[in-house]
């Protein structure tokens, strides 16, 4: 399932920014890794391969030989497979860049990881993300090879333990399956990226200087097709009249106030925003970056949608798609928050039920600090509480809970439905 | 497996670009897809104080074909030459880039690049020579225009000076009557070949003239004219082409082949590999250039 407005594709390279530093100066890149821009700053002699492990923290990408030989490296530099450790980071300065994490979903996986994993195309795994790469690059720019034409084509990558026969008829299978050409990479989604070791690379959007407007650089926030991993659906009543609510939910500065979770960092305009949050569970610790997208906001029609997403260094990934719907009572406003939350990664071995808990629980304080809010007129005050199990759930959204107060003006009528 | 640090410069003008090289006086080195530089850098076989990135350089990104010569400038990759149809007009080019190296180091290695590096076994010197391009080197005195045969001084050496740039090389556009034949033996695709030919036949009045440059085999590309051997071979008529050339070829292949033997062939077998794969191009060649030269008469 695909929100919001197409993201456009960036009609071609673009050429990079002059430059001139010294040995070990910090340079200034900017590129679009997966769909997202970022901007790393590194010293010139620091490879794409390390650019992409260290400081994006995408590890999807192999080192092996570090020369050029072995193709474990093998990404996507403008739509052209190119070995990753034989271009500095600093000469991909307005690139385009797909690694296999853009290739495809968890659980949404491209054809071709869906043709290697029936083949037993891999053992180790270690040649994969190359391999992958490296025949995507293939099967698109040359899509009537032939099968006797393949093992010369992918003899750019090297497999040491599960042998070549497996990968060649999975790339032959998939070849055979799209006449018409393989589908393009499917997780090239705008999403936060932020390296090891505090590392870090800001979401921004992309070169001004270029002419880029902030529009076409947003892309879309792909929600998996399957059933959520929890589904809310929580009804609050509000002593106010609806106005007075959607004083709150017209002002996405303070409504970010009223959820828990971290801080709204960027607006990139025309309904993207970029947030981030930190959750401590006990010993688990998460750090989230990630991007929301308000698809509606309706006062008329009483009615606020919003996509979301996030991911943590480690990997974990969380997706929402949330509504709130608001309806004039007898004695105030009904307000409704639905949400559908997907997780996956290493936050999903929580499971449902803990994170159903959390879900509901974080959606209860919101609805309090909206109330809060509408009733004041300004955020919510009060002590900050540290970050909690309930904005891991909803991390992605937002980063933008903060506050958790007790509604006196409330009467709630809780109904959760897990799946 | 790390470059060591050095300085990184990337203008966007050719005239500075020219000036921060001629600034490193001799300790920078001028990287543009940097396929072949980049493996040096690593190994840490090299240790520039200064990489000058030509890639802003927007003059150098020039493809184009100009009468009777394809122009390919300084940053132009090997992989958008295979692709750009301009490229048709050198057939000897679109037989060679296949066998360098893989698609992942033709889409950022370019053409130019290759040949600065010089390689002693690379396919695109010895296409250079063969065809008898021109190139054109850039310095603080501005453009000097070099044969490609006077160009290659020795492995990895060049008749460019320390403060010049490679900008362009100018390929001659094919013929009518003209064939072309190109092949090599590696161990592996992708790698440097143990021995490779490129082939050039023209028709003159129905007289076959040819010239064929080896590679892998010296410590440059080693060209040679083998019109009179094609010529003997071709009149005396009927099947065994190939079989009468090698003969005529034996005493040439000796003579080129004069690299030492290692690990992977000895000076011999070379020797071996060169003779088969020039008695196998040169008829293809032939019979390319009199197919192309029928195709125009009827």
């Amino acid at each position: 399932m695909t929100v919001g407005e197409a993201g456009s594709r960036e009609a071609g390279p673009r050429t990079p920014r002059p430059v001139k530093a010294g040995a070990d100066d910090p340079v200034e890149v900017r590129m679009t890794v997966n769909g997202t821009p970022t901007v790393l700053s590194l010293p010139a002699r620091v490879t794409l391969a390390d650019g992409l492990r260290d400081h994006l923290g995408l590890t999807g990408t192999h080192v092996g030989c570090e020369h050029g030989v072995c193709g474990m490296c093998t990404v996507l530099v403008d739509g052209e497979a190119a070995r990753a450790c034989l271009l500095f980071a600093v000469q991909l300065d307005g690139a385009d860049i797909v690694t296999v994490e853009g290739l495809g979903r968890p659980d949404s996986l491209h054809p071709l990881q869906e043709s290697f994993g029936r083949h037993h195309a891999l053992q180790c795994g270690f040649c994969t993300p190359g391999f992958l790469m490296s025949s995507y690059d293939l099967l698109v720019n040359k899509p009537d090879v032939t099968e006797e034409e393949l093992p010369e084509e992918l003899s750019g990558v090297i497999c040491r333990c599960t042998g070549y026969r497996n990968i060649l008829t999975a790339v032959d299978e998939t070849r055979r399956a799209h006449p018409e050409g393989i589908p393009e990479p499917g997780n090239r989604v705008r999403t936060a990226l932020a390296g090891r070791a505090g590392q870090g690379a800001e979401a921004s959007d992309g070169p001004d200087e270029a002419g880029d407007t902030v529009s076409s650089s947003v892309q879309d926030i792909v929600l998996p097709s399957g059933a959520p991993t929890i589904a809310v659906r929580i009804t609050t009543e509000i002593d106010l009249p609806e106005d007075r609510v959607w004083g709150v939910l017209d002002d996405i500065y303070l409504l970010a106030r009223c959820l828990p979770g971290a801080e709204l960092t960027d607006d990139h305009g025309n309904g993207h925003y970029a947030g981030r949050a930190r959750v401590s569970v006990g010993p688990v610790k998460l750090a989230f970056n990630g991007v929301a997208h308000v698809l509606e906001q309706d006062r008329e029609a009483g009615r606020l949608r919003a996509v979301a997403q996030g991911q943590d260094t480690g990997g974990a990934q969380t997706q929402a798609d949330i509504t709130l719907t608001t309806e004039a009572t007898a004695t105030g406003t009904a307000m409704h928050a639905d949400a559908r939350v997907y997780l996956t990664g290493r936050i999903a071995q929580f499971g449902r039920a803990l994170a159903g808990d959390v879900s509901r629980r974080m959606f209860e304080q919101f609805a309090d600090a909206v109330t809060e809010a509408a009733t004041s007129g300004q955020a919510p005050s009060g002590p900050v509480k540290a970050p909690s199990a309930l904005s891991l759930v909803f991390a992605p959204l937002l980063g933008r809970l903060k506050r958790l107060l007790r509604g006196a003006a409330t009467r709630r009528r809780p109904r959760c439905d897990e799946r | 497996m790390k470059a060591a640090p050095f300085a990184y410069v990337r203008p966007s003008r050719l005239s500075d670009a020219i000036a921060e090289l001629a600034e490193t006086r001799g300790g920078g080195k001028v990287i543009a897809g940097g396929q072949s530089l980049t493996p040096v850098l690593a190994m840490r076989l090299a240790r520039p104080d200064t990489l000058i990135d030509i890639n802003s350089v927007a003059e150098l990104g020039a493809l184009t074909s100009s009468g009777p010569a394809l122009r390919i400038g300084a940053t132009v990759t090997q992989r958008r030459v295979e692709r750009d149809p301009l490229s048709r007009g050198v057939p000897l080019l679109r037989l060679a880039l296949p066998w360098v190296g893989h698609r992942e180091l033709r889409s950022r290695g370019t053409v130019c690049g290759s040949l600065a590096h010089a390689d002693p076994a690379a396919e695109l010197p010895a296409v250079a020579c063969c065809l008898d391009a021109e190139l054109t080197l850039t310095g603080p005195n501005g453009h000097r225009r070099v044969s490609a045969r006077e160009f290659f001084h020795g492995a990895m050496t060049t008749a460019l000076n320390p403060d010049e740039i490679l900008t362009s090389v100018r390929l001659p556009v094919a013929a009518v009557g003209e064939g072309f034949g190109f092949a090599e033996i590696a161990r592996r695709h992708g790698d440097f070949a143990l021995a490779g030919v490129a082939v050039r036949v023209r028709l003159r009045a129905g007289r076959p003239e040819a010239t064929m440059t080896a590679f892998g085999v010296s410590d440059r590309p080693v060209t040679r004219d083998l019109s009179e051997q094609l010529a003997a071979a071709v009149t005396d008529g009927g099947d065994g082409i190939a079989d009468r050339l090698k003969e005529r070829l034996a005493a040439v292949v000796e003579e080129v082949v004069d690299t030492d033997g290692d690990v992977h062939a000895s000076r011999d077998y070379r020797r071996r590999l060169l003779l088969a794969l020039a008695g196998r191009e040169l008829p293809k060649a032939y019979e390319r250039a009199r197919d192309g030269a029928e195709e125009v008469t009827t």
